[in-house]
């Protein structure tokens, strides 16, 4: 059997522009001058990773360490600078819940928009509405502006269109942390269920409970790079006691 | 369900990257949809404005034009003449700056979720071939008015739009790979559009130009595009060359612009 995803020699770099040459008549100008400078940030800096069907990954690690970049690349949002990138199956990515929302839009609206923004049909999305409206329990609001909403509402949102859909592959970016309870125990209720049927999922938490509760294996990041990688236990005692000994 | 499979290792082709946009066509929809509305959403006139705008610049046009110089529609009244001229000339230079800053307009989006890039080009395109499409309504009230009547040929226009819309949406996505670094280049390209409108016969006869000139508007393939438009919605003189020229400049400006904006767009997710 294959795997589901697989990252050889990863890296990513963001290009900062030490003058911010937004225009050309700018970039023109430092050019004459000899100042067209920039330096590259390797948010994500070598990793090699595979993960096989069914398998749920923990990433951790402090801000700015890479995870979020990780999963990026994952979702194809960011095309790699060096290394390789395979996903097999179809991938739901819950990463910045909502892109895409326009606030002065109704919910139902968005929904349509998300919908085609994930890639799905117009048909599909136009007999989905009913349900995803209500999985959201947002049935009084459907025809609301988004900027009446709270962002808990917001987020129910998009994630019952994100996970609407049956996917291969899941991503999940800190999205758990905005809900109240009762969304948090559906939303964990729906990922179980995915994870049931046979999905990989990649989890980003800074909630180390979560992490212990629903991997298989985790991924501790660092500089961009990967500190730790191995079954969830021994990585995440590992972690706690390096945040504890720096704290 | 086949299994879809991503290999960040594979270069798509061109061919691949349209039928990536076809996937997102409903998300393409939307998009048309929304620059459609958007623009007039907040004006009085609504989408009257679509038709009054190229009215006013067609009555202005007329008035330098038919007064101080030639009268000369080559065959068909001057008016007809200039009128599809102008329209033409606005889904010319509407659609190229707009596409152009799709990527742009798309940054936020396209920094959280995975879409095909260029289907923010390509929609700004196609509501420019859409605005192009309602407003051949007043050139059909004016051929009628003045007597020309609307040929069978007409019929044929949507061969003229379609060629057009794959030549502006291929600029467009060129003007785009600039944009992803360099914004302001959306000004000059304003400017050059308008350079390529007084380049292409729009509101004067080319037979007003010198003939050791006359090159200067013959290499021009939006002149070509015009002379198309002008044979099929009226019956203007026809030549092949330019059928040549409209269908043949539509489908290279259209691949060379999804291949190099394939390998641009990358800039815009990982500049900071």
């Amino acid at each position: 059997m294959s795997t589901a995803i697989d990252l050889t020699g990863v890296r990513l770099a963001y290009r900062i522009d030490k003058q911010r040459v937004g225009t050309f008549k700018e970039f023109a100008i430092h050019l004459f001058k000899g100042q067209v400078d920039h330096e590259l940030l390797w948010a994500v800096d070598g990793i090699d990773l595979s993960l096989d069907r069914g398998e749920v990954l923990g990433v951790i690690g402090p801000n700015g360490a890479g995870k979020t970049t990780l999963v990026k690349l994952i979702a194809r949002i960011l095309p790699p600078t060096e290394g390789r990138v395979v996903v097999r199956g179809n991938l739901a990515a819950m990463i910045a819940l909502g892109a895409g929302f326009h606030p002065e839009s109704s919910a139902r609206e968005n929904v349509m928009l998300y919908g085609a923004l994930l890639g799905r049909s117009r048909t599909t999305m136009l007999e989905r509405l009913p349900e995803i409206i209500a999985w959201a329990g947002l049935d009084d609001f459907i025809d609301v502006p988004l900027r009446a909403f709270s962002s808990g509402m917001v987020a129910r949102l998009g994630f019952a269109v994100a996970t609407d859909a049956d996917a291969d592959i899941l991503l999940v970016d800190e999205v758990l942390a905005v809900g109240d309870r009762e969304f948090l125990t559906k939303s964990e209720r729906r990922i179980d269920r995915m994870i049931r049927s046979g999905s990989s999922v990649v989890v980003v938490s800074h909630s180390l409970p979560t992490i212990r509760q629903m991997c298989d294996r985790v991924l501790w990041m660092d500089h961009g790079r990967a500190r730790m990688i191995g079954p969830t236990e021994d990585v995440v005692a590992a972690y706690e006691d390096s945040v504890d000994s720096a704290g | 369900m086949a299994v879809s499979t991503y290999d960040s290792s594979q270069r798509r082709l061109p061919l691949a990257e349209l039928r990536h946009l076809w996937e997102y066509r409903s998300l393409l929809r939307l998009l048309v949809a929304r620059e459609l509305t958007l623009r007039y959403k907040r004006s009085v006139l609504g989408v009257w404005w679509t038709l009054l705008n190229p009215l006013f610049t067609i009555g202005v046009f007329w008035l330098v034009f038919s007064q101080i110089f030639s009268r000369d529609g080559g065959g068909a009244p001057f008016i007809v003449y200039l009128t599809a001229g102008v329209l033409h000339a606005g889904f010319f230079s509407q659609g190229v700056t707009a596409a152009g800053e799709g990527i742009v307009a798309g940054r936020g989006i396209l920094a959280k979720v995975h879409v095909p890039p260029d289907v923010f080009s390509f929609a700004a395109a196609i509501a420019a071939a859409v605005n192009f499409g309602i407003s051949l309504i007043p050139l059909i009230l004016i051929l009628l008015i003045q007597g020309v009547g609307v040929p069978w040929t007409f019929l044929l226009v949507p061969i003229s739009i379609v060629a057009m819309l794959m030549f502006v949406a291929g600029l467009g996505l060129l003007v785009a790979s600039v944009a992803v670094r360099f914004y302001d280049v959306l000004d000059l390209v304003r400017v050059l559009t308008m350079l390529v409108m007084y380049l292409s016969a729009t509101f004067y006869p080319i037979s007003i130009i010198p003939e050791r000139w006359q090159w200067v508007i013959e290499i021009n393939p939006v002149y070509h595009h015009l002379v198309i438009f002008r044979a099929f919605s009226y019956g203007g003189p026809f030549s092949w060359v330019s059928l040549g020229v409209t269908l043949g400049s539509g489908v290279v400006a259209l691949a060379v612009g999804v291949w190099v904006f394939s390998r641009n767009w990358r800039d815009v997710v990982v500049r900071l």
